[in-house]
């Protein structure tokens, strides 16, 4: 006699979901002994009780099944965080395999734009675009206007720093290569103007901008 | 996938980064300054909100082509001229014979919304004077160059003067102790930051009316009776004055310094007032600027206010500025900044020492 087929190759060839050539090696074998015929046996009868059972039981409510069903697991899984070691989860360790290229990309993608921004906007505009954003966490305003707090519109400024253009929340500095301006001064009538000498040859150069 | 990244990376890289700019020169035929060559740098537009953040960024070698030395040009630079902020100006005050060359910096920032034309954001640089030794100017004078660099050279002829005659009667000790006097007290001048907003109040405003006080100038042929601004929190706006010809000849304009006091009684020059008024002699004429508005730190109040004639200029095309007696008032020294030829005799002393400033007030 041969040896006994495992009895998980039993149960399949009982389901039926053994492949061909084991299915046939399992029905050879049960067709000389008696102790695997009475295994199958019983998994065969198994098979039609299971199938007899598999009938959906009339008045059950599935929404409300379906809604404790949630909930336990979501209750499985908090506990299951609270009893979890304290220990560091692995970055990578974290994103499924599967995901590991498109957050790569995320991040090269942030790393270029910040770059970009880093190089192109200028510090004013910087300033502006972090106080339109406090306005926005604290007051759900939309666009702060300026330091002095002004209202919106065309304006100039000038600070021992040189001169700044402020329009619509944005401010543009006004300079002469890097100089600070020896001296500033505003002309009411929409100017202002700023004076820088060059340290090398003493010439002086009066740059000036107008707001109307 | 990476290729859709990239691509969106590359994007926003362009969107945030500068465009090349249009650059052009316009002077015409008969310009007494003619252009040698233009550096243009890294002169480039960048796309800001709803307009373009216009970086000007030039060295020009420009020649007096004209028979008469130039004391002083201005360069208007437009970008969007009728666009607040669109438009600038640069201005070197120079002693240039004719036939030579001499170098001209422009590095300023101007506005251009990214509606004004389609393509290549353009800039165009434009003569706007020429100031002569002979004081004559040629030019078309839109940003008002000619009264400025007028002023600038009257200043610069009186501060010489000073100097020299200094030099003369008080010796090297005497020059070097008045240079370190001036150096001393633009270090101490106060310059706190103030905006100006051109327009007209929309609102129906609180606050009240202060009445200026004047610095009486003797010498001065203008003589400011009165005026008011009105002043609401740590903003003062619509200034007006009250003023008198009390010289012999018509007036064409004045400037009048605005000075603000905080409440600790600490004063700065705030703004200059220009008017063009055609004043008689004896004559008295109202000064108004009702839509100028100027506001200062949230933390400032306004403790009063004064003003003083700063430079006028007459019908016949003279002009008067304060004498170097008149600014040695402790007050009007503490306020009024020196001139750009002291600022420059300043730095010839700070860089070269005091032979250098010797050597170069022998020159005029």
């Amino acid at each position: 006699m041969s040896v006994h087929p495992a009895e998980f190759a039993l149960a399949l060839h009982a389901s039926g979901d053994l492949p061909l050539w084991q299915s046939v090696r399992v029905r050879l074998h049960a067709s000389r002994c008696e102790a695997c015929r009475n295994i199958l046996a019983a998994y065969r009868a198994d098979k039609v009780w299971t199938k007899a059972a598999d009938q959906i039981p009339e008045g059950v409510n599935w929404d409300r099944l379906s809604a404790e069903m949630t909930a336990n697991i979501r209750v499985g899984l908090a506990a299951g965080e609270c009893v979890a070691p304290r220990g560091r989860k692995p970055l990578l360790g974290a994103v499924a395999s599967w995901q590991w290229k498109p957050v790569a990309a995320v991040a090269a993608l942030m790393m270029v734009v910040s770059g970009a921004w880093w190089l192109n906007v200028p510090a004013a505009q910087n300033d502006s675009l972090a106080r339109a954003l406090r306005a926005i966490a604290h007051r759900g305003a939309t666009i702060a206007s300026d330091p002095l707090g002004r209202q919106q519109g065309p304006m100039v400024e000038v600070t021992p720093a040189g001169i700044q253009l402020f329009e619509n929340g944005g401010a543009l500095g006004v300079n002469q290569g890097g100089l600070q301006p020896v001296g500033v001064s505003l002309d009411a009538q929409g100017s202002a103007s700023a004076r820088y000498i060059d340290t090398d040859t003493g010439q002086v150069t009066i740059t000036s901008v107008y707001v109307q | 996938m990476f290729s859709k990244v990239l691509g969106l990376a590359l994007a926003s890289t362009f969107a945030l980064s500068a465009q090349p700019l249009n650059l052009k020169i316009d002077l015409s035929k008969d310009s007494p300054v003619t252009v040698l060559s233009a550096d243009w740098g890294d002169s480039n537009a960048v796309a800001r909100g709803g307009a373009y953040q216009v970086n000007v960024r030039a060295s020009l070698s420009l020649r007096n082509s004209s028979q008469k030395r130039i004391r002083g040009v201005t360069l208007a630079v437009l970008a969007q001229e009728v666009t607040p902020g669109g438009k600038g100006s640069v201005s070197q005050p120079m002693d240039v014979a004719p036939n030579d060359s001499f170098s001209f910096r422009i590095d300023l920032a101007l506005l251009r919304p990214l509606s004004a034309g389609q393509g290549v954001p353009a800039v165009e640089v434009r003569l706007d004077g020429v100031l002569f030794e002979d004081l004559s100017f040629y030019g078309p004078d839109k940003l008002h160059s000619q009264h400025n660099m007028t002023v600038w050279e009257l200043e610069a002829r009186r501060d010489r003067k000073y100097f020299k005659t200094l030099l003369e009667t008080a010796g090297r000790e005497g020059l070097q102790k008045d240079i370190l006097a001036s150096l001393a007290r633009e270090s101490d001048r106060r310059q706190p930051g103030v905006q100006m907003v051109r327009g007209k109040a929309t609102n129906i405003e609180t606050g009240h009316d202060i009445q200026f006080a004047f610095l009486d100038l003797p010498e001065s042929p203008v003589e400011a009776l009165e005026g008011t601004a009105h002043i609401s929190a740590n903003e003062a706006r619509a200034p007006r004055f009250e003023v008198r010809n009390r010289s012999t000849k018509p007036l064409r304009s004045l400037e009048i310094g605005w000075v603000v006091k905080d409440e600790q009684g600490r004063e700065f020059l705030a703004a200059s007032l220009p008017a063009e008024t055609n004043l008689a002699p004896g004559k008295t004429a109202t000064v108004l600027e009702q839509d100028t508005a100027l506001k200062f730190r949230e933390s400032m109040s306004i403790g009063g206010m004064h003003g003083f004639v700063s430079n006028v200029e007459f019908a016949d095309g003279t002009y008067w500025i304060p004498s170097r007696g008149t600014l040695d008032d402790p007050r009007l020294r503490s306020l009024v900044a020196p001139s750009p030829e002291e600022q420059r005799l300043e730095q010839i002393y700070r860089k070269k020492g005091l032979n250098a400033l010797v050597e170069e007030l022998k020159k005029f």
